[in-house]
C-alpha cells in the first residue's frame, strides 16, 4: 500500500498522535476569561442594531451607547437609585426650569472630530427632542425648551415647565449621551452599527453580528478609566443557554432566569456569586372593559376576587418573586402595601351570580414563555373554581405585542391578557401607559379615567416624595376600582458573576458595562 | 448528460419559484404589525406609519408580491428594516457558520455511519449487527436538541473539555473547530443512524452480487472486497440520502444554534420572525431554499454521473 505520510509515520500512528493531541487539548482546564483582569465577557440578551442614542431599540444597546458616547451622567451603581457624573464636571438644577452644566475638559471625539463642547450638548439634546427627527425618545425631553451655550464647556438646559423625572429617567439614560455635531451633520443620518466620533470610556472595537461585540478601553479617555482592557459582549437570547455558558467558563457575568435562581443560590458554581435584585418590572392580568363579556364591572370584580395572586406568583416564579400590589415597585413613590381586593372565591361566585354570568367562558392571551404559561394555568384553575371557563391562548412575541392595538383587528376581542412592562425608576414611567391617550395603544384594558389622567399630569410636576406617593397610590386605587387589573408581581432579577469581577449594576440589576471592575 | 442536467436545472427553478410564492403567502398570513414590534412601545403612530411605508406594507398585496418576486430573482433582497444593512450582506455573514455546522454534522454522520453500516453488513446476524441496529434506531429517535443539551451539559459544563457557547474567534481556525465539535455532533448524530441503516441494507444487497462472489473466488482480501468492490456501489443510495439529509440538518441547525448560542442562518430567521423583520425573513429563507435546492441538484447530478441507468431514465 502506498504510504502518503512522511518518513516512518504510519496512518495508524498518525491517527493515534492526533487523538492524543485532541485529548490533551481538551484536558487543559478552561478558565474564566476575566481571570487575567484584562477581558470581561458578559452576556446580553440581544445583538445590537442601532447605536444612535435617539433611536436605540433595546437595553443592551443602551449599555453599549453609554460606554462609547460619553453621557452627561449615568446611573449610580449600587442598591440606591441615583446618578454620577461622567462627561460633566458639574450639573445642578438652578430652579424648576433651569439646569446648569459644565463639561469636563479634554473629552475628545474619535475620527478627528475634536473636543466635546457645550454646543455638542445642545445639538445632541435638541436633536432628540425635535419632533421632526421622530425619535421614540423625544418624550424624555418633552419638557425641553432649549439648551443655551454659555461658553465652550458650559451651558444651561431650559425647560418649558417643571419636570420631575428629568433626574431619574431622562438624564441618567442614553438620552443624555453626547454626539459630535460636526460628525452627525456630515453624516446626515442616524447612527446604525458603525459609530462615528466616539467619546466614551470604551470604544467599539469590533462587531461580529450575532457573535460578539468588543468594547476596548479608550486610550484617549483622560478621566476615570474603564475597569477592563476589553469587554466582550455575547448576544444570547435564552437565559438557560447563558447559564450553561457561565457554568462552562465561557462568561464572567450573565442575567439568569428567575426559575434558575433557587437552584443557583442553593448550589452556586465554584468561584461564582449569585445575585438577586429587586426588579422594577410589573406583571398583571388585564381585563378589557370594552369586551362585551366583560363590560359588567361585577364580572371584572369577580375575576379580581377569584385570583389567588400568591399561588400564581409562587407557581410561576418558583417562590423567588413576591406579590405586587400595583404597577410601582417598592422604594418608589406610590408603591403600595396592599390592593383593594382580596382573594375571595365566594364573593367572586356571588358577583357572577348577581351579574347572571355563571358558566362564562373567557380567553386569556399570553406570551409563549414558561413563566407566563404556568401563571396562566393557575389563573385558569382559579377561574374554574368560581365557574368561569378560561381558555389559554399562547402567542409569539411578534403577535402578542400587537394584540391590543387599535390598528389591528383583535383589540375588541381581547378579553384577559397577561402582560409585563419594564420601567425606569420613576412612577410616571409606569402610570403613563394607562392614560386615556394610550387606549388602543398600550392601554389594552381600555381603562379610560379622566381623574387618573389628571393625577398623572400632576405627578410629573410634583417633586415632594409624600405628595407624589399619595398621587400614585390614588391612581392605582382607581385602577383597582375599574376591575380591569389584577396585579401579580414585580418579578426579581437574577444575576451571576465570577468572584474575580466586581459588577457595576443598577439597583434593579441592569448592567452598566463601564462600571464593571476586577474585584 | 446535458439534457439530464438541463431538466434538473429547470426543475430547480420551478421549485425555487414555488417556494418564494409559499414564503410570501406565509409571511403575509403571520399576524402582528412589524412596525409596532420593531419600534417598540415608545414610537408614535406617525413613526410606525413611516416604517410601514419604508417596508412597502402600504402597497396592495399583489404589488408587494410582484416587487418581492422580481427583486429576488435579480438578487436584490432589500435592506434590513432597522439597521438598514443590505439583507444579502446580513445573510452572507451568517451563512458560513451554518454551512460549517452542516458540514461538521455531515462529517460526523459519514465518518461514523458508513463504517458502522459496513461493519453491520459484514457481521450480518451477529451481536455486532444487532447492537448497530439498536444504536442506529436510538440515535435516529433522539431529537437533535436533546443531543445538544446533553452534549453541552456533559462535555462543556461538567467536564469543561469543550466550549459551551459561540463560534470561536474569527481568524483562529483551531478555536473555530473546537466550537464546532458539540453543535455538529448534535446536528449529525441522528444521521449516523440513517446512514448506517442505509449502508447496511445496500451492502447486504451488493455483497450477494455475482462480482463479489467472483472476487471472493479469486481469493481477494475481505477488506478489499468490502471497501473497494462493495462499498463503492452500495454508497450510491447514500449520496441521495445525503442530499435530503442536508435539508434536515438545516432545520436541526436552528436548535443547535440556539442551544449553543452560535451565529447562523437558522437563528437569524428565528429572531427575524419574532421581530417581524420581513425583509430579513424572506431573504434568509430564500437563500436557504436556494442552497437546499442546489445541494439536491448536485446530488442528482452526482448520481447521474455515477450511474448511467439514472441518466437514461430522463
Amino acid at each position: 500500500m502506498t504510504n502518503y505520510l512522511p518518513g516512518d509515520l504510519s496512518r495508524r500512528s498518525f491517527l493515534a498522535a492526533m487523538g492524543a493531541f485532541g485529548a490533551a487539548s481538551m484536558a487543559v482546564p478552561r478558565m474564566a476569561l476575566s481571570q487575567d483582569g484584562t477581558v470581561l465577557t458578559v452576556r446580553s440578551y440581544s445583538d445590537l442594531q442601532v447605536l444612535d442614542p435617539a433611536y436605540r431599540l433595546s437595553l443592551p444597546e443602551d449599555d453599549i451607547i453609554r460606554s462609547i458616547f460619553a453621557p452627561l451622567v449615568i446611573p449610580q451603581p449600587g442598591d440606591v437609585w441615583g446618578w454620577k457624573p461622567v462627561a460633566v464636571d458639574s450639573i445642578e438644577q438652578l430652579d424648576d426650569t433651569t439646569v446648569a452644566f459644565t463639561l469636563k475638559d479634554n473629552i475628545g471625539f474619535t475620527d478627528g472630530y475634536g473636543q466635546m463642547t457645550a454646543d455638542d450638548v445642545k445639538f445632541s439634546i435638541e436633536r432628540m427632542a425635535d419632533p421632526a427627527n421622530e425619535s421614540p425618545y423625544a418624550g424624555d425631553w418633552a419638557a425641553l425648551k432649549e439648551v443655551e451655550v454659555k461658553d465652550r464647556l458650559s451651558g444651561l438646559i431650559h425647560l418649558k415647565n417643571k419636570f420631575v423625572p428629568l433626574w431619574t429617567t431622562t438624564l441618567p439614560t442614553p438620552a443624555a449621551c453626547i454626539l459630535s455635531r460636526k460628525a452627525m451633520e456630515e453624516m446626515g443620518d442616524k447612527i446604525t452599527t458603525e459609530p462615528v466620533a466616539q467619546s466614551g470610556q470604551y470604544l467599539l472595537a469590533d462587531w461580529q453580528p450575532k457573535q460578539k461585540t468588543i468594547l476596548r478601553r479608550n486610550p484617549d479617555w483622560a478621566h476615570e478609566p474603564g475597569g477592563y482592557e476589553e469587554i466582550h459582549i455575547i448576544p444570547i437570547e435564552d437565559p438557560a443557554t447563558a447559564e450553561r455558558g457561565f457554568e462552562a467558563g465561557d462568561l464572567d457575568y450573565t442575567w439568569t432566569s428567575v426559575s434558575s435562581l433557587p437552584r443557583l443560590k442553593e448550589n452556586p458554581p465554584a468561584g461564582a456569586v449569585v445575585l438577586e435584585k429587586p426588579s422594577l418590572a410589573y406583571v398583571w392580568l388585564g381585563l378589557n372593559q370594552d369586551n362585551p363579556a366583560l363590560q359588567d364591572i361585577r364580572i371584572r370584580r369577580a375575576i379580581q376576587h377569584a385570583i389567588d395572586r400568591q399561588t400564581v406568583v409562587d407557581a410561576a416564579y418558583f417562590g423567588a418573586a413576591g406579590v405586587a400590589n400595583g404597577i410601582i415597585a417598592p422604594g418608589l413613590p406610590g408603591s403600595r402595601d396592599a390592593v383593594t381586593y382580596d382573594y375571595d372565591p365566594d364573593k367572586a361566585r356571588a358577583l357572577l351570580a348577581e351579574a347572571g354570568a355563571e358558566g362564562l367562558t373567557v380567553t386569556l392571551d399570553i406570551l409563549n414563555q414558561s413563566e407566563r404559561l404556568t401563571a396562566a394555568q393557575v389563573i385558569q384553575a382559579n377561574l374554574a373554581d368560581v365557574g368561569i371557563n378560561c381558555e389559554i391562548k399562547q402567542n409569539d412575541s411578534g403577535t402578542f405585542w400587537t394584540l391590543g392595538s387599535k390598528d389591528g383587528d383583535y383589540f375588541m376581542d381581547l378579553q384577559l391578557v397577561l402582560s409585563r412592562f419594564s420601567m425606569q425608576p420613576d412612577p410616571s414611567w409606569a402610570s403613563v401607559w394607562f392614560t386615556p391617550e394610550q387606549v388602543g395603544v398600550w392601554n389594552w384594558e381600555r381603562f379610560d379615567n379622566a381623574e387618573y389622567k389628571a393625577l398623572h399630569d400632576q405627578g410629573l410636576v410634583e417633586d415632594a416624595f409624600a405628595a407624589r406617593d399619595e398621587i400614585y397610590k390614588k391612581m392605582q386605587a382607581l385602577m383597582d376600582e375599574s376591575g380591569c387589573y389584577v396585579f401579580l408581581t414585580h418579578e426579581v432579577v437574577g444575576a451571576i458573576h465570577r468572584d474575580t469581577v466586581q459588577p457595576g449594576l443598577k439597583p434593579n440589576g441592569e448592567s452598566l458595562y463601564s462600571e464593571f471592575k476586577p474585584a | 448528460m446535458l439534457g439530464y442536467t438541463l431538466k434538473r436545472l429547470g426543475l430547480a427553478v420551478v421549485i425555487v419559484s414555488l417556494a418564494m410564492a409559499i414564503l410570501f403567502v406565509m409571511i403575509y398570513l403571520i399576524p402582528g404589525d412589524p412596525a409596532a414590534v420593531a419600534l417598540g412601545p415608545r414610537a408614535t403612530e406617525a413613526m410606525r406609519e413611516s416604517l410601514r411605508v419604508k417596508m412597502g406594507l402600504d402597497q396592495p398585496v399583489w404589488v408587494q408580491f410582484w416587487n418581492f418576486f422580481t427583486r429576488a430573482w435579480t438578487g436584490d433582497l432589500g435592506n434590513e428594516v432597522l439597521s438598514d444593512r443590505p439583507v444579502a450582506q446580513v445573510v452572507m455573514e451568517q451563512l458560513p457558520h451554518t454551512l460549517a455546522l452542516i458540514a461538521g454534522g455531515m462529517v460526523w454522520s459519514v465518518a461514523l455511519g458508513i463504517p458502522l453500516g459496513c461493519w453491520a453488513a459484514v457481521k450480518r446476524g451477529s451481536w455486532a449487527d444487532r447492537v448497530v441496529g439498536i444504536v442506529s434506531v436510538a440515535v435516529i429517535a433522539v431529537p437533535s436538541f436533546v443531543v445538544a443539551i446533553y452534549a453541552l451539559l456533559i462535555f462543556a459544563v461538567t467536564l469543561r473539555w469543550l466550549p459551551a457557547i459561540g463560534a470561536g474567534d474569527a481568524g483562529d481556525l483551531g478555536d473555530r473547530l473546537t466550537h464546532l465539535i458539540l453543535p455538529s455532533l448534535a446536528v449529525g448524530l441522528g444521521w449516523v443512524g440513517y446512514i448506517a441503516r442505509m449502508v447496511r441494507a445496500s451492502m447486504l444487497e451488493v455483497l450477494e452480487a455475482q462480482h463479489i462472489r467472483t472476487a471472493r473466488a479469486f481469493g481477494l482480501p475481505e477488506t478489499m472486497i468490502t471497501y473497494r468492490y462493495a462499498l463503492t456501489i452500495a454508497i450510491l443510495p447514500t449520496v441521495t440520502l445525503l442530499g435530503v439529509g442536508i435539508g434536515q440538518m438545516l432545520s436541526s441547525a436552528v436548535f443547535a444554534e440556539i442551544v449553543f448560542a452560535r451565529p447562523g442562518v437558522g437563528k437569524l430567521v428565528y429572531d427575524a420572525i419574532l421581530t417581524r423583520n420581513y425583509p430579513l425573513v424572506t431573504g434568509a429563507v430564500l437563500v436557504t431554499t436556494v442552497l437546499f435546492v442546489l445541494i439536491n441538484l448536485l446530488a442528482d447530478l452526482l448520481i447521474g454521473a455515477l450511474d448511467p441507468r439514472v441518466r437514461s431514465r430522463f
